[in-house]
């Protein structure tokens, strides 16, 4: 079975999007922020991440970057899912592009909440079916 | 036109008041006189001239200090003086001169010159003022401007937040739909949850927008600061455990009771301490262990401390100057930008103050103080 991984601080988040994970016929993987995202990435790699933005200890502008600047794990896809705008976290890439000397693509999709659960769905089965 | 300016003139000499009076009437003017440098300024605030004819060696305040004075104030230092006077040296012209006049004029005068100067600062004065007025409209615009800005910020920083409620809530309503289809009651529950979560959300949204926008006084009630203080870290005892902080009572031994609003100093300490964990909980700074001091005191025996202080992430001084203005939040849709506002509308309303220290990576300490009541009620 597939694997999705979910990266959100909000509980209820984490609740409403892995049960979406479960209903599309995945398997959810629950993390609360960046540092227990990467955890998990590393042990268990799954086949898509949904990542939030904003969140305490690492947030997801940092996990992102680390992602797609990593070989292993670069070509895993990564659906943003954020309360804030999508021009704002490219930016936020931008600047960590130049920190870093390393730049990263756009994320495969960017859903602004709220978002409709069929379309979160949808997508997921897009890029997994 | 003539009719509307009005001249102050000032000499303790009073034949010079007489004749130039006379004269100034005769083209035109209202005047006004004073015979020294106190009564002058007086008279200035009185009178409001258009111009001041005045004289240099007189008695009380002479005639350089009452033009350095009137000069100095932001109400008349637009007001042309010209000074008059026996004194005839360069560097007594320039002293005038140095001292704020605007023009200098030797006695014995000849009155056709001093008319026209005088024609001449009337004139410059009307184009000052002229000018000083358009730019207090320009500035008028530029705060209506600036506070409609602060209006779209505001809808901007609500909407994002309601936008996240709403996510809860169209997904908690997909998640119920779901589990009825397959008669789950345990996910119907937990779906039931996540609604009842974000319903409140919205509840406590509307409180705290109705608390900002109505004006009203403190319910005063006879309690403890303590116990007030000590509820309040019991209800975030949780949320703080989450993140691994330890919410530390360093309440003073004492079992005085003052007058408070009790809900609102609840208020104030739990929109504080929920901030304080946000603080830790966001900091990325190596640390061995975060803390939230919440402390009371009595200062003075006529103050009431509370003092809510963390060692997480901290604020620079930009974020710091706009935590009391419209619906700043750092926390990007996660808050409202409300919790502050209302905490300072209420220690104002107890006729109280609230004041931060910050240093970015160390932490910040929030400490109200509130005049101590002890009317009998």
């Amino acid at each position: 079975m597939k694997k999705i991984l979910i990266v959100d601080d909000n509980p209820d988040v984490r609740k409403i999007v892995s049960k979406l994970i479960q209903v599309s016929g995945f398997k959810a993987l629950i993390a609360k922020n960046g540092i227990e995202g990467m955890g998990i990435v590393k042990e268990d790699r799954p086949d898509l991440i949904i990542l939030d933005v904003v969140m305490p200890k690492e947030s997801g502008v940092r996990m992102y970057h680390e992602l797609k600047t990593d070989d292993n794990f670069k070509d895993i896809p990564v659906i943003m899912l954020s309360g804030i705008p999508k021009k704002s976290f490219l930016k936020s890439q931008k600047v960590l592009d130049e920190f870093r000397g390393q730049s990263v693509p756009e994320p495969y999709a960017y859903m602004e909440k709220p978002e409709e659960p069929e379309e979160l769905v949808g997508l997921m089965k897009e890029i997994l079916g | 036109m003539k009719d509307n300016v009005k001249i102050l003139i000032v000499d303790d000499d009073v034949d010079t008041v007489e004749l130039l009076t006379k004269r100034f009437r005769a083209e035109g003017y209202g005047t006004s006189e004073a015979y020294d440098g106190e009564q002058a300024l007086q008279k200035v605030k009185e009178y409001k001239p258009d111009l001041i004819i005045l004289d240099i060696m007189m008695p009380k305040i002479d005639g350089y200090e009452a033009s350095k004075r009137l000069k100095g104030y932001d109400k008349t230092k637009h007001i042309p003086i010209i000074m008059l006077s026996a004194k005839a040296k360069i560097p007594d012209k320039v002293k005038g001169l140095d001292f704020g006049a605007d023009d200098y004029i030797t006695k014995p005068f000849d009155y056709r010159e001093l008319s026209q100067r005088v024609k001449y600062w009337v004139a410059v004065k009307v184009e000052v003022e002229d000018r000083l007025n358009k730019i207090r409209q320009l500035e008028k615009e530029l705060i209506q401007s600036e506070r409609l800005a602060a209006i779209g910020q505001t809808v901007a920083s609500l909407a994002h937040y309601v936008k996240n409620i709403l996510f809860g809530l169209k997904g908690g309503l997909y998640l119920a739909n779901a589990a009825i289809k397959e008669n789950d009651t345990d996910s119907l529950k937990s779906s039931w949850e996540i609604l009842e979560n974000n319903m409140g959300r919205i509840s406590d949204l509307v409180l705290d927008l109705v608390e900002y926008s109505k004006e009203r006084e403190p319910e005063y009630e006879k309690c403890s600061p303590n116990e007030i203080a000590n509820e309040v870290c019991e209800l975030m005892k949780e949320s703080a455990k989450e993140y691994d902080i330890d919410i530390v009572r360093d309440f003073t031994l004492s079992t005085d009771e003052t007058y408070l609003d009790p809900k609102g100093i609840h208020r104030c300490l739990l929109n504080l301490i929920s901030n304080a964990i946000d603080a830790c909980a966001f900091d990325v700074n190596e640390k061995e262990k975060w803390f939230i001091k919440v402390r009371t005191d009595f200062e003075d025996n006529d103050t009431v401390i509370f003092e809510v202080s963390d060692n997480g992430l901290g604020m620079g001084e930009e974020v710091k100057n706009r935590l009391f203005t419209s619906f700043f939040s750092t926390k990007e849709g996660k808050g409202t930008g409300l919790g502050l506002l209302n905490t300072k509308k209420i220690v104002k309303e107890h006729g109280g103050t609230i004041n931060i220290k910050s240093q970015p990576g160390k932490g910040s300490t929030f400490t109200i103080r509130l005049p101590k009541k002890d009317f009998n009620g």
